[in-house]
């Protein structure tokens, strides 16, 4: 059993060495603008909104993103080369590293703008996500936990979006959930143009008059001095979150 | 009757509902990488982790079902805890709850836990056992607080169409009741077109003919503050033992109904709200195929049941995996002479090794009726008619 689980990680291992390496050749080679969203929650109702406004922008094929459960180190490069998870077969994970190198190095058609979750657990997790994809533009959604008592595990997710922060460009931008007063403090650790969004008077892009009915939720949306009626038919403030930071993005690209 | 079986050798049992699959590998991978990083072994906060209920929403949005996963979604240690607690938070003792008749048997002791009085408004078997809302509407007293009902019905199998569902919806407002909706059998609709008998009013309950989507009251959003959603991941995704479920209501009802949840369970198992989540990121394709699976035995058993027509008449099910004949009067006056379906399940028992729920658990209208479960393998179908068939001489 042991031995089995060894050879599991070493295979795991392989696997992923190879996924980073061709993921790194292919967005060297097509050089997309990379939206990163992180955060405990909301990462994949804002990644929506995000690629909703974008593509209304920019067109269908030129943006993308990933789904749900590939923002992690094998899924995050298996969505950017465009590839299915592999089941635990070890003939179907061979096929999918051929397949990866065949698009690293052949693939020709490729989308301008990339909307990636990044999904961070442990320790380390952003940096190894991040020597993949080196983003210019990302949004922390909050950093909240699960259980009870949670404050050690809050402080540890905290440290990975430290690193996120310190890593953007200055050219780049960094857009904070400004009512997440941990997220809000990431301001400080960065060089990139910091843009706040959220309830809070102070946010650079602010919701107000929240207001819920039958058909979902209306509220003014304030942003670069302008003030806006919005309704969304989607209930909970995650929502207005999602939606208030999509529209700086596709305010600011 | 699954306890009396289990103690004759040999029994073939059709009478427990549960599916005969194992939970997928996905969701047994999810649970023990969550075992092994150490995600399982503390509370999660009361109504479950927030990625279940983000991903719960999620999915609940692709039904045409929208609710905040903060503040109206409840992880719960089974729909009958969803469905207990519910009751709990809603009912003064005294206060009585329709529930259909024939239906799930635990209603019936969940109302009389919180103190209420289970009512049975009973079904039109002629009509594909449907919902006749005038004898609802009679049953109304001031006392009723809620309704509670699995859609797609169990014992019936069959399903109460849109129009039942929205003449319902518009009683619960004129009379200000609750609705408590149980949909656990949400994943098994069978399509139309494959029905050769029976099921005429299927096609009305559907979201449009070509896909196999139940419409539920959780789509009207004029009803979302008395609309208590609830579903298993116990039949779906053959998960019976993991004890997980979900309920979503408006956020002003979660919170008094999360008060009696945590009182009652602290938090649903961490170890199945991770599998959970996974099932529903990662198990689609096992709920079609044990759907595929479960339509084919209803074919079987139904063609089976034909061959038995001296004994039974049914309706044919066009959801979840129960067909509920009636027994014809004189087979049941000779098999049980004044016992009805609980004698001649017991005469089926043991004479023929074969075991079923005898109809009146479910209600009084099911007297006269047996619930037979089409969750069981097809070699256990097959065997349990061969001896019916031998019993009764066909």
């Amino acid at each position: 059993m042991l031995e089995k689980n060894a050879i599991k990680k070493i295979l795991k291992k392989i696997v992923q060495f190879h996924l980073k390496l061709f993921t790194k050749i292919t967005l060297w080679r097509h050089r997309p603008f990379i939206v990163a969203v992180a955060g405990s929650t909301n990462k994949t109702t804002t990644k929506d909104y995000i690629l909703k406004f974008l593509r209304e922008k920019y067109g269908e094929k030129e943006v993308r993103g990933n789904p749900k459960s590939y923002n992690t180190e094998i899924g995050l490069p298996l969505a950017i080369l465009y590839l299915d998870l592999g089941e635990s077969s070890m003939l179907r994970w061979l096929k999918i590293l051929v397949q990866a190198k065949m698009r690293a190095l052949f693939l020709r058609k490729f989308p301008k703008k990339l909307v990636l979750e990044l999904g961070v657990e442990e320790k380390g997790d952003m940096e190894y996500l991040l020597e993949m994809v080196h983003p210019e533009m990302a949004i922390v959604t909050n950093i909240e936990g699960s259980y009870t008592y949670s404050n050690s595990s809050l402080e540890k997710i905290f440290e990975e979006m430290k690193f996120l922060a310190k890593e953007l460009p200055a050219k780049g931008y960094l857009l904070l959930n400004s009512d997440d007063e941990r997220v809000k403090s990431l301001a400080g650790f960065s060089k990139a143009k910091i843009v706040t969004y959220g309830f809070a008077e102070d946010a650079d892009a602010r919701a107000e008059d929240l207001k819920t009915d039958a058909q979902g939720q209306i509220f003014n949306f304030v942003f670069q001095g302008k003030k806006e009626s919005i309704r969304i038919k989607k209930y909970g403030r995650t929502n207005i979150y999602a939606w208030m930071a999509a529209k700086v993005v596709k305010n600011i690209l | 009757m699954e306890l009396r079986a289990s103690r004759i050798p040999g029994v073939v049992s059709l009478a427990q509902g549960v599916p005969s699959f194992d939970t997928p590998e996905a969701v047994k991978r999810a649970a023990i990488d969550a075992i092994e990083k150490g995600k399982v072994a503390k509370y999660s906060l009361a109504p479950g982790t927030l990625e279940f209920r983000e991903t719960i929403a999620q999915y609940l949005e692709k039904e045409n079902k929208f609710y905040d996963f903060e503040t109206e979604i409840i992880a719960t240690a089974g729909s009958i805890e969803a469905i207990t607690a519910t009751l709990l938070a809603i009912l003064e003792p005294g206060d009585e709850v329709l529930i259909p008749d024939p239906t799930y048997t635990s209603y019936q002791p969940a109302i009389k836990a919180a103190r209420g009085v289970p009512v049975f408004v009973p079904l039109a078997e002629e009509k594909h056992w449907a919902l006749d809302i005038e004898k609802f509407e009679k049953l109304i007293t001031p006392r009723t607080k809620a309704f509670l009902f699995c859609n797609p019905n169990n014992p019936t199998g069959t399903i109460f169409t849109r129009n039942q569902l929205h003449a319902l919806a518009q009683l619960a407002i004129k009379h200000n009741l609750y609705i408590l909706s149980d949909e656990v059998y949400k994943d098994f609709i069978y399509p139309v077109k494959s029905c050769e008998a029976g099921a005429p009013s299927a096609q009305f309950n559907r979201v449009n003919d070509s896909n196999e989507r139940l419409y539920s009251l959780a789509e009207l959003r004029g009803i979302r503050d008395r609309l208590i959603y609830i579903f298993s991941f116990s039949k779906a995704y053959a998960m019976t033992g993991w004890r997980i479920a979900f309920l979503a209501t408006h956020q002003d009802l979660a919170k008094k109904i999360l008060a009696v949840h945590d009182t009652l369970v602290t938090c649903a198992p961490v170890v199945s709200q991770f599998a959970a989540q996974a099932a529903l990121e990662m198990a689609q394709e096992d709920v079609k195929k044990f759907k595929d699976y479960f339509q084919k035995r209803r074919n079987l058993i139904c063609k089976r049941l034909d061959k038995l027509e001296n004994v039974f008449e049914y309706q044919k099910p066009d959801s979840a995996y129960f067909v509920f004949p009636r027994i014809k009067d004189e087979i049941l006056r000779r098999v049980a002479k004044n016992g009805g379906s609980w004698q001649f399940a017991l005469e089926l028992l043991e004479k023929a090794k074969v075991a079923v729920v005898p109809g009146a658990a479910f209600g009084p209208s099911g007297e006269n009726h047996i619930r037979m479960c089409f969750g069981r393998s097809e070699e256990d179908i097959n065997e349990a008619f061969e001896r019916m068939e031998k019993f009764f001489r066909i």
